[in-house]
């Protein structure tokens, strides 16, 4: 069974899913900032950035198909940086080898895409709304961050239309349909989104949605629960630093 | 002194300078509280002139809107009083969650957001949907979300309705449903349709577009539809 892209928001039932929807996305980003900055060619740097990932995806629960789902993406997506290794060598023109460059972009961006899913599904949409409005960021910040979610909720709903029209009119399935989807993607794919996004900006601009006053103002409220996991997701991004600090990479 | 809800003097579109205009010479008016139909086959110029009308294409000649013009410094005002519904529902839907969606033009107005999401829950339910104020967008069916625009769009009670097919997509009872509903509403409106019976239903004039030009403004839609081949 296929997990659709708007059914991994909310679905997680962790410890992380009962803080305020302010809290888990700043916490989230806590843990993601921490896994960007740590080295992770440092062993250090490496276990603290991996750890810091799995322990936050436990601490959300999301179920074990979405845990599947963004682990085997991420395998998918990710593991083809190894080829460098074979195509330019061992040595590239900088310092570093290339396995070190492929490790540095398969651990972070794993690390990174474990602790952005995660986050999301411990997100409903009533939530995801609530905790931009409450972000101690700018009015106009938060309305793009919430444009930006939610216009990617509809890309992917786009997407799996397509997916299902090139299966039926190809008369294809499974992994047949994937290569072929990629194949239309310049085609079919782009020139309906960036009609789309016309569509979309004319949309924002008659309802209003690019001016100052957009009700996006709330009072920030943390509890000691939530005002708990903010220390502690913080303090990974901190370690984070640390260790580059000392490591001097 | 009053104005027409909106008014179009020599209104030409065109699109690229080296094809034929989108809109040619489109004159007419619409008196506050008339509903006027806006029928047309596909490619007639239904939805270019609703775009034309709150200025998001450019266009040649004059429009008015509420005796306003309609013109780059005078965009936000005009738009204030108009209650626009896209042909693709979708587009307009800027929220995760319905009623935050219905709720926003009346919170950009600067209605309290408790008030703003109580009269955004009644508009729903007098679209019959008001059991999925709290959904999440991404799992309405398009009739759905066809309604929940909708709703945004009468939420604020603007004096002027331009409607681009407003019963694409719905099923037989909730059209009849909207035609009532959108006849209790006080608002002028220009509903672009092809469905002929919804129109009829609903408008009291019809202007039927061919190839850019209005060749029609009658009282009944029995030319038109004999035009199209009807009986």
């Amino acid at each position: 069974m296929r997990t659709a892209w708007h059914d991994i928001w909310g679905c997680a039932r962790g410890p992380v899913a009962r803080l305020l929807p302010h809290a888990r996305i700043l916490a989230g980003t806590g843990v993601f900032a921490g896994c960007m900055a740590a080295p992770t060619l440092d062993p250090a740097g490496a276990g603290l950035a991996a750890g810091a990932a799995v322990l936050w995806m436990g601490a959300c629960a999301p179920p074990f198909r979405a845990v599947r789902v963004m682990v085997v993406f991420g395998l998918v997506a990710l593991l083809p940086y190894f080829a460098l290794v074979a195509l330019l060598g061992s040595e590239a023109p900088g310092t570093r080898s290339t396995l070190a460059i492929a490790w540095d972009l398969f651990l972070r961006a794993m690390c990174g895409l474990v602790v952005s899913v995660a986050t999301l599904t411990t997100l409903r949409a009533s939530d995801l709304r609530e905790g931009l409005v409450r972000l101690p960021v700018p009015e106009a910040v938060s309305a793009i961050l919430l444009q930006i979610v939610h216009q990617t909720a509809l890309l992917a709903y786009e997407t799996s239309r397509v997916a299902s029209a090139i299966s039926v009119r190809g008369a294809s399935a499974g992994h047949r349909t994937a290569w072929r989807l990629l194949a239309s993607l310049p085609r079919v794919w782009l020139p309906r989104i960036v009609e789309r996004a016309d569509r979309v900006a004319d949309a924002m601009e008659l309802r209003g949605y690019c001016e100052s006053n957009l009700g996006f103002s709330g009072r920030v409220r943390i509890r000691l629960a939530d005002g708990v996991a903010l220390l502690l997701t913080w303090s990974v991004f901190a370690a984070a630093l640390a260790i580059r600090y000392r490591s001097g990479r | 002194m009053s104005f027409p809800a909106l008014a179009f003097r020599n209104v030409g579109v065109r699109h690229e300078p080296d094809e034929p205009p989108t809109l040619t010479e489109v004159s007419f008016s619409v008196a506050a509280g008339e509903r006027v139909a806006l029928l047309g086959l596909n490619g007639s110029g239904k939805t270019t002139l609703l775009l034309a009308a709150v200025g998001l294409v450019p266009h040649a000649g004059e429009i008015e809107i509420g005796g306003v013009p309609v013109a780059r410094r005078t965009l936000a005002r005009v738009r204030e009083g108009v209650g626009f519904l896209f042909n693709v529902p979708e587009d307009q839907l800027l929220f995760p969650r319905v009623v935050d969606d219905v709720a926003f033009g009346l919170v950009r107005r600067g209605v309290a957001p408790a008030a703003a999401a109580n009269r955004a829950k009644a508009v729903l339910s007098a679209l019959g949907v008001g059991h999925l104020d709290e959904a999440s967008l991404h799992h309405l069916s398009h009739g759905q979300k066809q309604r929940v625009a909708l709703a945004g769009a009468l939420a604020c009670a603007p004096p002027l309705l331009l409607l681009d097919e407003p019963s694409a997509g719905l099923d037989p009872p909730a059209k009849w449903n909207l035609a009532h509903l959108l006849l209790s509403e006080p608002a002028a409106m220009v509903v672009a349709s092809h469905d002929l019976e919804f129109a009829g239903k609903l408008c009291t004039r019809f202007l039927t577009l061919e190839s850019g030009r209005i060749v029609r403004d009658a009282a009944d839609p029995g030319d038109t539809l004999r035009a199209w081949g009807g009986p």
